[in-house]
């Protein structure tokens, strides 16, 4: 089965986010896009919209350009509708609206390029992914925003394909570790259901700081910040069992918290995007006993790699793919710039 | 011809009524913000408009999931008008053109709905058949909405984009065979898109790519360079022959659009009349729904100056009680040319009597249906409330002369069938004068052809002059024991509300002065004004009546 037919089989919306800029998040969706051609699967394809970036999308330079094939359903604003190369059907005209007009829902009729927006807002996206499926789309690819993580929050999509590549660091094994830091912190354990699940859900509306002691909801008055871990090291005593992060979980909170208070307390995140702890220090802490537990996880579809960097330097064919599976596991690894296959 | 000011609108409640009718439509809004009253000598296109009302009020009633279906419909309806005045002079975009093809999808489903039962839908409303004019944008007739310049539309659009798919195989075949060779002869490996990409840093690759002759060099990105597959001659003339089926396609598909703009502009009068009506469906349905959510009635209208409420309820007042979770007493009241009185009670209700006449009469000018039990109203040219208003003393005019000022501009308007609402006049000036004004006043009034309503505490006033007396009820029937009782036991807030609930608001005809409590003082000592100041004021009232 091609990878394509599998990954619709699994997941309804993918998200393509890029561990930094030029990771390689265009030729990863344009190689999608190829294999689907090949496998014969119906994409939708859309993007997240990009508020504050509208001069990137007036000049064009950050807005994703593919090429797309007859049958492809596609979100197009008005405004873009008539510069695209590709003669598209229009199949609905959508209530969401973005800088350059309101979305329209299209087929491909004919192939060629097109320029793609999608909504700003999550709960806008997702219905308008709603309507892609129903327009007969299998399997929809979302364009993420460039270099942004946090728009992996879950909600946006039911798994992620993670673009890394050379830009990431010079040194291949870093770069294979910090990839797999970000799959690994992406994939934390959720909170299982059950009476602390239960209560931190409905206590974390307040979007303020919460310790769970002896099953009872203590709620501090602080917002995440530098300062917050003083505050926080002071609340936690002997009968804590849990704390509730609504923010950034940081080395700067986490260092004013007593080392030996780390091992009895487990953290509870939102989502594992609030966690911005790089990879040794992220090593250190789990051995000194951290554990954080977040209320949504990501699911990740796969990782592509690009083995080469925009200042220049590349690792050797092949290399960086081998390292990657091997540190994977499970996860499928793709080179999306040079496909081994295609040679056979 | 100007029924009231937007102050009248404003005080009587009935911009409140406005705002709470919930058009969908553009044109729906449209209708609401220039909907114009009815004036003496229109009762009979009044009556038709109330009638159309009831109509869409029946159709709610009796095929609720029928006015759900089109409210849907409504939701979606875009004003299209401009697209479809361009369409004369001008090729429309396909994003126009869907657009139209979507209204005339729309005006098609909104006729069906209602074909099944013709009475339901006033003959005003029936919409003009544009499915002609669908057939030219949907020549499938597949219904769908959906948009583009298919196929269908001309043969030669559909042969041209059929000769460009061939050669675009063609030169797809070419290509690959092309690629095969060259990645056999140099042992290279290039993308789906034939290109060959090579890091720049790989110096020794780089010449090696270089120096292949059936590739070219393409650009550079950062990281790679890449090498595209040289096209050979016949592709290159493939190539060409495909740009110029480009130009023609362009050409013709703009022919397409220009002809199917010619099409629609030709049906320009029908589709505006369609929105047209669109509009007046929609206002009919909005008008309808605020009638049943309010409990309001048809109007009665009669053709002579007379105005009769039963049980008037005013909105505003009702929508601040209703969250307080507390009931409405409705008011009646009956009322001809000449001059009618209110007196009573502080806090009895004066002003929103004054007001809810105001809003029954503009309302059921304006073709709704009214929040009474049931009304009679003969229309009015001219309804006016003159009531105290902080504005003018923004304005830095005393209330006095803010009340002056505005007395008179009523007065210059005045003409026959006016209906004027007067709040307290002269009530912030010394009550001698205020006395003599307003006796005046009424009397000049009550000969001519305006019911006038006017609010006093001047009891004599009324006795005098007006040519009916109404008064509140008030607290004459309140047991005045358990009042005080509850009042003992209340904190400040409570006590106002207290006194509102043994108010008793309704309107009753008075004959003779014997009947008109004192209510102000009694009220004032429940609020707390100290007993040394109450018992002086009662004596006070007992040496008027030994003066007299």
């Amino acid at each position: 089965m091609g990878f394509l037919t599998q990954l619709s089989k699994e997941y309804k919306r993918v998200s393509i986010v890029g561990m930094a800029k030029n990771a390689g998040k265009t030729t990863t969706l344009n190689y999608l896009i190829e294999e689907a051609m090949d496998e014969g699967v119906i994409l939708g394809i859309t993007s997240t919209g990009r508020d504050g970036e509208t001069t990137d999308l007036v000049t064009g330079t950050e807005k994703p350009k593919v090429y797309l094939d007859v049958g492809t359903i596609v979100s197009v604003p008005v405004q873009l509708y008539e510069l695209s190369d590709a003669g598209l059907e229009i199949l609905r005209m959508t209530r969401y609206s973005t800088a350059l007009g309101q979305l329209m829902l299209c087929r491909v009729a004919e192939s060629g390029y097109v320029q793609i927006a999608g909504p700003v807002n999550t709960a806008d996206h997702k219905k308008m992914c709603e309507e892609m499926m129903e327009l007969g789309a299998q399997l929809i690819l979302i364009d993420g925003a460039v270099d942004r993580r946090s728009i992996a929050a879950p909600g946006t999509s039911d798994a992620i394909i993670l673009a890394t590549g050379a830009v990431l660091s010079r040194n291949m094994k870093k770069l294979v570790e910090e990839t797999l830091h970000i799959v690994r912190i992406y994939q934390s354990e959720r909170l299982s259901e059950g009476s602390l699940r239960e209560k931190i859900v409905a206590g974390a509306t307040q979007e303020k700081i919460m310790l769970v002691k002896k099953g009872e909801l203590t709620f501090l008055d602080l917002l995440t910040g530098l300062t917050a871990g003083k505050y926080l090291d002071e609340a936690i005593d002997k009968d804590t069992e849990c704390v509730y992060i609504p923010g950034a979980l940081t080395q700067g909170v986490i260092g004013d918290i007593h080392p030996s208070k780390l091992k009895d307390v487990l953290f509870v995140l939102k989502d594992p995007t609030k966690i911005f702890i790089d990879a040794g220090a992220w090593q250190q802490l789990l051995k000194r006993g951290l554990r954080v537990s977040v209320l949504e996880n990501i699911k990740i579809a796969a990782v592509t790699v690009n083995p080469y960097a925009p200042s220049g330097y590349s690792f050797a064919h092949g290399e960086l793919l081998t390292a990657m599976q091997e540190a994977a596991g499970e996860l499928p690894v793709i080179d999306v710039k040079y496909e081994e296959k295609l040679c056979d | 011809m100007r029924l009231s000011n937007p102050k009248t609108k404003n005080e009587t409640g009935f911009d409140f009524v406005l705002r709470e009718i919930s058009v969908v439509t553009p044109f729906g809004k449209k209708e609401l913000r220039d909907c114009v009253p009815f004036g003496p000598g229109e009762e009979g296109a009044l009556i038709r408009e109330l009638g159309r009302v009831g109509k869409m009020l029946e159709a709610e009633q009796k095929y609720p999931e029928k006015t759900e279906i089109q409210r849907e419909l409504f939701l979606e309806i875009k004003d299209n008008s401009f697209t479809i005045e361009r369409s004369a002079n001008n090729a429309l975009s396909i994003v126009e053109l869907f657009e139209v093809k979507t209204l005339l999808l729309q005006m098609k489903t909104i006729k069906e709905l209602w074909e099944t039962i013709p009475q339901q839908l006033p003959q005003e409303f029936v919409l003009s058949d544009t499915v002609e004019l669908l057939d030219e944008l949907d020549p499938g007739k597949e219904r769908l909405n959906t948009f583009y310049l298919y196929d269908a539309f001309s043969e030669r659009l559909a042969l041209l984009r059929q000769e460009k798919r061939e050669i675009e195989i063609s030169i797809r075949k070419l290509q690959k065979e092309l690629r095969r060779q060259v990645e056999a002869k140099h042992d290279i490996c290039m993308t789906p898109k034939m290109e060959y990409l090579v890091a720049k840093a790989d110096k020794k690759r780089m010449e090696e790519a270089l120096a292949i002759r059936e590739l070219v060099y393409g650009g550079e990105d950062y990281m790679a360079a890449t090498f595209v597959l040289k096209n050979g001659e016949e592709v290159d003339s493939f190539r060409e022959k495909i740009e110029e089926i480009n130009a023609t396609l362009e050409e013709e598909e703009l022919l397409i659009r220009e002809i199917l703009s010619k099409k629609i502009a030709a049906f320009r009068e029908v589709l505006l009349e369609n929105c047209d009506k669109i509009g007046k469906i929609d206002f009919a349905l909005a008008k309808a729904i605020h009638a049943k959510t309010h409990s309001c009635v048809c109007p009665t209208i009669l053709s002579e100056h007379k105005i009769a409420i039963t049980e008037g309820r005013q909105l505003v007042v009702e929508e601040i009680l209703k969250k307080k979770g507390k009931a409405y007493l409705p008011i009646s009241l009956d009322l001809q040319d000449g001059v009618t009185c209110i007196t009573g009670a502080n806090m009895g209700g004066k002003t929103v009597s004054l007001k809810l006449v105001g809003l029954c009469v503009l309302l059921a000018q304006h073709g709704f249906y009214v929040p009474c039990k049931s009304a009679e109203i003969g229309l009015s040219s001219f309804v006016h409330i003159l009531i105290g208003d902080s504005q003018n003393l923004e304005r830095g005019l005393s209330s006095f002369g803010s009340e002056m000022e505005e007395l008179k501009d009523i007065l210059d308007q005045s003409r026959e069938k006016s209906l004027l609402l007067i709040d307290e006049l002269a009530s912030g000036t010394n009550p001698a004068e205020g006395l003599a004004l307003t006796k005046s006043l009424v009397s000049y009034l009550k000969d001519k052809a305006y019911i006038s309503l006017v609010t006093t505490h001047f009891d004599s006033v009324a006795l005098a002059g007006a040519s009916r007396n109404l008064q509140v009820r008030g607290l004459a029937d309140a047991d005045f024991r358990k009042l005080s009782g509850e009042i003992n036991r209340a904190n400040r807030r409570e006590r106002i509300e207290i006194i509102g609930k043994y108010m008793d608001y309704r309107l009753f005809p008075v004959e003779n002065e014997k009947e008109i409590p004192k209510d102000a003082l009694n009220i004032a000592k429940m609020l707390g004004i100290p007993d040394q100041i109450i018992e002086q004021a009662k004596k006070y009232m007992e040496d008027r009546k030994d003066e007299k």
